[in-house]
């Protein structure tokens, strides 16, 4: 036997706490479907009788405005909840008693709990919880979610709800005023006559006076919808005309009304005077001067720390990985096997799981902001600006976040209510430069504008917050116009988090980015590595190994050269040599052309390994043209032509696809210093020169490279938060459109004006 | 089918003069008239407790002078100022 429990709860009133008390840490989270609506579900055993937990969404009232709303109404609607657990925080009962009376009405088998009894008592209330019960006709149990005290309690009521008959039938009715009532029964008799959806009849009827779509689309299908909808239509204009309001905000006064009068009579307010503490807090966090720095110091902290301490576990995974590799080339004879396993899967898989570190400190830096509350004020502090692209005040963390890693901010922009503010917030943190960008700009800058590196470099990230800002401008008025909701913003009380939260919450995103990613960063390094590997055979125009023997005899038979002209100065010189004091070897001017002739060897053996160099790297770049990632980006150089890139650019930044840091190893196969590039490298810095790159293009290659879509596993987040494919088909169209029409930009009228040539 | 058009329920203070939540300073009390704006709008404020006769503190503004803080039914919330100034409200002491 198992029953269904719905959890239900205004947002912040400790409905997670709860579920997780209930449930432990055997949870599942995945979305509503056709939403992003997070869907939380777990179960647990009483009495030998298991219970299936479901946390919905986070609700004020079941209007259907929202998502978050519509999910909840169509689930409890629906039937498929035996007992809906109301979670109620008995500090701010007035308000979320609102949703109670809803709920109420839904008549489902009701469980009521009041959440928080500790900031209730703090702040001097005192709660008749017997009365509540009999005047809300259920059970109501007070909690302590974050101490756990009362679950045993709420579990054995939630047993006897679900197994006894009884406690199911005792639901009262909200009662409205008179006027209202009459109407009300009016409905409700013409809908139970025409026995359309019997269950929640009043239900029905009071939501048709709020003139609620849902229900209106509902009636409209029976037999007698007509009629009801015309008595519906009658009653409203009644009501509108007595109370000179619209019906919904009749009744909604009206369930305050019903709640203020519950209230007297069972709550006593102790006349002591209780401490606000979160606005003694308040007072310096959103001071008017101090607000803002805090808060920039707060960030400032959030990336040092990330970054910092997760560079520490950061170069063990790396040397892991390098040991891994090595262990693995040792073991494996040089098979086509091995270099899939090495070069293909551990290299390409480990350029993201070395992120890991990053991405868990941000994550749990980003749950203690949540779980304590600073989050609202930062979207208080913030709101003037975001509100500027049309967005939320909260959609400042996600894109902060953008500059440390894409994948991360565009899950945080779960902390955003509205699916419109998430996909816009979606759609431009692409635009905000990760860290993965920046060896590329370290590495292409530095080989082309060696004085301002420094200014090209920030001056990338500035036009990242640019794109970012003027395309928030234009799809909040195009294609997400006007769907925007008023900014009613609750501020809640600040709470110390607790660390079980805090694992949980950083486990949970934490293990969605490495499910998620691995599976697209493992296919996506494995197809590169294919089009890298194959064909095994290339035909070369030119024999280097020819070349390079003739080469390293030319430059042998110079040293050779060099020795029998030294020893030629020296006979002469010898011959010439009378002193008997000092041995001839001894003497300054043997000394002198010894010297001389060390300098010349140097010069010359240098000249050699250059030349050898030289020879190998146009090898290995003939080798990678004809490699089928080669013959790709020979494919693509007619479309990156007017950008002035070549197939080699083209190449990189089709691999750069995958993940962006990939384009500096790229470039350094194309040039062929091994794979083991850091953005330091000669190599690649005198291959990219030699390669006939101007400074105008390479400023052109980091604008693309800044705008185009980040990399695969940002592409995965964006269909996982979007939910759908044309969002992050259009995300992906986009980019690369800016990114082309920038870079054009950049090397049209850079050619035409002459600069930097 | 049935039309649900309703008259809509504008502010009924026209009168330019009126008092608005917007123009309530930090520390100041008032006490709701009249919500004005969309439908919905009203109607979120409404089922968030901000019902006509409700009273209202207005707590803090943000360090950029948007949104402002209220306080409201024991908690705290955060409106525009464009929002707020849709609210009618008058000053009680
Ligand atoms: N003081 C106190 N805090 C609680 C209690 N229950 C939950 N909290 C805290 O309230 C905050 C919001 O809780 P959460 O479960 O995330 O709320 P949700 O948004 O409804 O899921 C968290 O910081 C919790 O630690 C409680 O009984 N007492």
């Amino acid at each position: 036997m198992n029953f269904n429990i719905a959890i239900a709860g205004n947002p912040n009133c400790g409905k997670t706490t709860i579920f997780n008390a209930l449930t432990g840490a055997k949870q599942r989270v995945g979305n509503w479907p056709g939403v992003t609506v997070e869907k939380k579900s777990g179960h647990y055993n009483h009495a030998d009788i298991k219970f299936d937990v479901i946390d919905l969404p986070g609700t004020y009232s079941l209007a259907a405005f929202s998502a978050e709303e519509t999910v909840v109404r169509q689930y409890l609607e629906n039937d498929e909840a035996d007992v809906v657990v109301n979670i109620i925080d008995a500090s701010n009962l007035e308000r979320n008693l609102f949703l109670t009376t809803q709920l109420i009405e839904l008549g489902k088998p009701l469980v009521l709990v009041l959440n928080m009894m500790d900031m209730a008592h703090e702040k001097g209330l005192q709660i008749d919880v017997d009365t509540l019960a009999t005047l809300l006709g259920a059970p109501v149990v007070p909690v302590v979610g974050r101490t756990g005290e009362g679950i045993d309690l709420l579990k054995e009521k939630i047993l006897r709800v679900s197994t006894e008959i009884s406690m199911k039938a005792r639901s009262i009715d909200i009662s409205y005023p008179r006027d209202i009532e009459i109407e009300i029964e009016k409905l409700h008799q013409l809908i139970q006559e025409n026995d359309v959806n019997d269950k929640h009849s009043r239900w029905t009827s009071i939501k048709l006076l709020e003139s609620d779509k849902q229900s209106r689309d509902e009636v409209r299908l029976h037999n007698n919808g007509t009629d009801i909808l015309g008595q519906a239509k009658v009653s409203i204009d009644k009501i509108e005309g007595l109370f000179k309001d619209t019906g919904r905000a009749v009744i909604s006064l009206a369930r305050y009304g019903f709640i203020q009068g519950a209230l007297r009579e069972c709550v006593v307010e102790s006349l002591v005077d209780s401490v606000d503490y979160s606005r003694q807090i308040d007072r310096v966090l959103t001071n008017r001067w101090l607000g803002l720095p805090i808060f920039g110091l707060f960030m400032w902290l959030m990336f040092k720390l990330t970054y910092d301490i997760g560079s520490i576990p950061m170069d063990w995974i790396d040397t892991g990985l390098v040991a891994l590799m090595n262990f693995i080339s040792d073991l494996l004879p040089d098979s086509m096997f091995a270099s899939l396993l090495v070069d293909g899967v551990i290299g390409g898989v480990g350029a993201i799981a070395v992120f890991l570190p990053n991405i868990f400190i941000l994550f749990s830096i980003i749950a203690v902001l949540e779980d304590s509350g600073y989050m609202a004020r930062v979207a208080f502090i913030m709101d003037r600006v975001m509100h500027n692209i049309g967005l939320h005040g909260k959609a400042f963390i996600p894109m902060i976040m953008g500059f440390g890693c894409n994948v991360p901010a565009i899950m945080g922009t779960r902390i955003l209510e509205s699916r419109r503010d998430r996909i816009l917030t979606v759609l431009i943190n692409p635009f905000m430069s990760c860290s993965a960008r920046l060896p590329v700009y370290v590495l292409v800058a530095g080989a082309f504008f060696p004085e301002n590196a420094a200014t090209v470099i920030f001056s990338m990230y500035i036009l990242g917050i640019i794109a970012a800002i003027g395309s928030g401008k234009l799809f909040s008025r195009t294609i997400l116009k006007g769907m925007s909701k008023p900014f009613v913003l609750e501020l809640p009380p600040y709470q110390r988090p607790t660390l079980r939260s805090l694992i949980l919450h950083t486990w949970e995103r934490g293990y969605l980015f490495i499910q998620k990613m691995g599976t697209v960063i493992l296919v996506g390094s494995v197809i590169i590595w294919v089009l890298g590997y194959f064909p095994t055979e290339v035909e070369l125009d030119r024999d280097y190994g020819v070349e390079r023997t003739t080469l390293t005899q030319h430059y042998d038979s110079g040293l050779m050269d060099l020795e029998s002209k030294f020893k030629k100065s020296v006979e002469k010189d010898r011959s010439g040599y009378h002193s008997e004091m000092i041995a001839y070897e001894s003497s300054s001017s043997y000394l002198e052309l010894h010297e001389q002739l060390e300098l010349l060897k140097d010069e010359l053996s240098s000249e050699k390994s250059k030349q050898l160099y030289n020879l190998r790297q146009q090898e290995i770049g003939d080798i990678t043209e004809q490699k089928w990632i080669g013959r790709v980006g020979k494919i693509f150089e007619p479309i990156v032509r007017p950008l002035g890139f070549t197939w080699r650019e083209s190449v990189a930044l089709i691999t750069g696809f995958v993940a962006k840091e990939i384009v500096v190893s790229t470039y350094g196969v194309l040039f062929g210093v091994g794979e083991d590039v850091d953005e330091g490298s000669r190599g690649v810095i005198s291959g990219l020169r030699s390669s006939g790159m101007t400074p105008l293009v390479a400023l052109s290659f980091l604008v693309f490279t800044l705008l185009y879509t980040p990399c695969l596993a940002t592409v995965a987040a964006i269909k996982r938060e979007t939910g759908t494919w044309a969002y992050t088909l259009f995300s992906i169209a986009y980019s690369l459109g800016l990114a082309y029409s920038l870079a054009f930009a950049v090397t049209y009228f850079g050619r035409m004006f002459n600069w930097l040539s | 089918m049935f039309n649900f058009k309703r008259p809509r329920h504008k502010l009924h203070i026209s009168d330019e003069n009126d008092l608005r939540l917007s123009d309530l300073k930090p520390g100041e009390k008032g006490r709701i008239i009249e919500i004005g704006g969309s439908e919905n709008f009203r109607h979120r404020l409404i089922e968030m407790g901000l019902t006509r006769d409700a009273e209202i503190w207005v707590d803090k503004y943000a360090p950029l002078r948007d949104p402002m803080e209220l306080i409201v039914k024991g908690y705290h919330l955060s409106l525009r100022g464009m929002d707020a100034q849709k609210i009618a409200v008058e000053r009680i002491a």
